[in-house]
């Protein structure tokens, strides 16, 4: 159980990082901005209807696709990398533990300094959205709140994992904002190459369904996914919602769609987001000389 | 049983050869001092000892387990101040030891331990302000938590003053005789000769010599070594010294004259000295150290194959 007590100092290490505190106080700062326009100027947010509790729900989404990704990267960089670059993993790994408990740890307390992070800035939005609207859906909120959680637990593996192949920090900050820039910003477009490389190189009137499981299969997408596949009234929301903020999940009504484009398969890429960069990292620090 | 027996080891980084086909055994229970010029493979052996590196060739036992597959066996009973390590800026000396308490599952006294390294004053300091000096004794109470039957030091004397390394050194004569092996590196011959039992000299990746420090004397230089004040010194006198009888070298150190004597008495060497080459200022006489000794097996194999 080694793992359990090098995520706990991690974690104390990282709370005393002013970095770690700049993040949260901009986050909750961030989600009170939001929260606050939303409730004021639906109207903007393509609500039409007014504001509803569901469509603070649903906005917010589309921040925090955004904004966990980039707070991963903040938390996680240097895990290791930065550990190995200065020598502190020689002390780490001194003491009677393996390169997986260090791994699995790093992964540990990182996913539980972003969880903090998040958790107080979604509380202190939601509340104050609850406030300000007079309603609330807790357990959407909840449901929200959580999945949130685990899309960061899945970010931090991935960072820490980019962070695992390599004892420089330079090289880790380019992977990790590489990984960002492909996967995140330019993901919507990268499809659309493939698909017109694979139409013999012009773009076809309909695209097939296999380009939209393709645009499904970045991080933040398949958060999307599973929020939408396990907050119903989401789901419903996003399909009324034409210029919503959670562009790009498809869902369907009519049941006529392919069982990958279903939201559920987002639980599914999710959780593979987890185990790939998990495996990946653990086997390539395994191997590494430190 | 021997506490560490590394067989055939090689470790090679692209195209250096930073060890190269090193045998070493050392025994249960002895001081063992592992000495070398900067670079001369002394951190690789030891980071493989301890798995932060994988060998290229051949293997490495610690306490009877296989380094590289039961690592978390060795280190749960070895000590280990590592080379180029780095401490924890944000947490306080105290938070290091007790991180090494709970990761070795043992119950001891973080603030006992700090005391007798002697930074129990800034326990609740963060790291990250330490001096070098303090630092060490810091990573030094990390390694005695769970009083290891296996201590692997590094350079344990770096960032040390004089009297931090006599504290180091007494600290570990206070491990060796409850019983633990001792395993550590340097390049200051000095370090190794006042608390060693044993000595491996290894230079570029080749074990040189392993022996007592009587032995290593008794195998090299019998005779002592003069140092010449003299009016005139350049290369000529240097040549024409060492071709006096009873001679054994000449060479020039601190502008005097390094002569080391063999067979014949120091007087007769002064003697010829000022008689035929040039006249005799000063002299003063130096038992062989181990520092000539370590300089000599290093740099001549250097000559050697230059």
């Amino acid at each position: 159980m080694t793992w359990l007590i090098v995520a706990k100092k991690d974690f104390r290490d990282a709370v005393q990082s002013r970095a770690l505190w700049a993040l949260v106080v901009g986050f909750v700062l961030l989600s009170l901005l939001s929260t606050y326009a939303y409730v004021e100027v639906p109207e903007m947010f393509g609500e039409p209807g007014g504001a509803t509790f569901t469509g603070l729900l649903f906005f917010t989404v589309g921040l925090t696709g955004l904004f966990v990704p980039l707070a991963a990267i903040v938390v996680c960089y240097k895990s290791l990398a930065g550990e190995r670059e200065l020598g502190s993993i020689k002390l780490l790994l001194s003491l009677p533990t393996n390169r997986g408990s260090v791994f699995a740890g790093k992964v540990a307390g990182r996913a539980a300094v972003l969880a903090f992070g998040l958790g107080v800035g979604i509380a202190v939005g939601l509340l104050v959205g609850t406030v300000l609207l007079g309603e609330v859906d807790a357990v959407g909120a909840l449901v929200f709140l959580l999945v949130t959680l685990v899309f960061g637990a899945v970010y931090a593996t991935i960072v820490v994992g980019l962070s695992a192949t390599t004892g420089s920090t330079s090289r880790a900050t380019t992977l990790a904002l590489g990984f960002f820039v492909v996967f995140e910003l330019f993901w919507d477009t990268i499809p659309m190459g493939f698909l017109y490389v694979a139409e013999g190189f012009s773009m076809p009137s309909t695209f097939p369904d296999w380009f939209y499981f393709l645009t499904q299969l970045s991080p933040s997408s398949a958060y999307l996914s599973t929020v939408v596949a396990l907050v119903p009234e989401l789901g419903d929301a996003a399909v009324g919602d034409a210029s919503g903020a959670g562009a790009g999940v498809e869902v369907s009504q009519t049941g006529v769609d392919p069982f990958y484009l279903s939201p559920e398969m987002g639980i599914v890429v999710l959780a593979a987001w987890f185990v790939v960069p998990f495996v990946v990292g653990y086997y390539r620090f395994d191997a590494a000389d430190l | 049983m021997a506490a560490i027996e590394i067989d055939g080891l090689t470790k090679r980084f692209g195209e250096v050869v930073a060890v190269d086909g090193l045998d070493l055994t050392v025994e249960d229970g002895e001081i063992f001092g592992f000495l070398g010029p900067n670079g001369a493979g002394k951190s690789t052996t030891i980071d493989i000892l301890l798995d932060f590196i994988r060998p290229t060739e051949g293997s490495v036992t610690v306490l009877g387990h296989d380094a590289q597959s039961e690592g978390e066996a060795v280190r749960r009973r070895t000590g280990v101040l590592p080379d180029a390590y780095h401490v924890y800026d944000r947490l306080t000396g105290r938070q290091h030891v007790e991180f090494a308490i709970e990761m070795k599952d043992v119950a001891e006294d973080p603030m006992a331990l700090l005391d007798r390294v002697g930074i129990a004053d800034s326990a609740h300091r963060k790291a990250g302000g330490y001096s070098k000096g303090m630092r060490q004794r810091l990573v030094l109470a990390m390694a005695l938590v769970g009083d290891p039957d296996l201590l692997v030091l590094d350079e344990p004397s770096t960032g040390l003053d004089p009297n931090g390394a006599r504290e180091m050194r007494d600290i570990i004569r206070q491990e060796n005789d409850r019983g633990t092996t001792v395993f550590f590196s340097s390049h200051v011959m000095e370090q190794v000769e006042a608390v060693c039992d044993r000595v491996a000299i290894i230079d570029r990746g080749q074990l040189v010599a392993v022996d007592t420090i009587d032995g290593l004397r008794d195998a090299t230089e019998t005779g002592e070594i003069l140092y010449v004040y003299v009016t005139d010194l350049d290369d000529g006198t240097v040549d024409s010294v060492s071709r006096l009888d009873g001679v054994g070298s000449a060479s020039v150190h601190d502008g005097r004259l390094r002569v080391s004597v063999d067979g014949v008495s120091k007087f007769a060497v002064l003697h010829a000295i000022d008689e035929s080459v040039v006249p005799v200022q000063d002299f003063s006489v130096v038992e062989s150290s181990l520092e000539d000794l370590f300089v000599r097996y290093t740099a001549e194999e250097r000559e050697g194959t230059a």
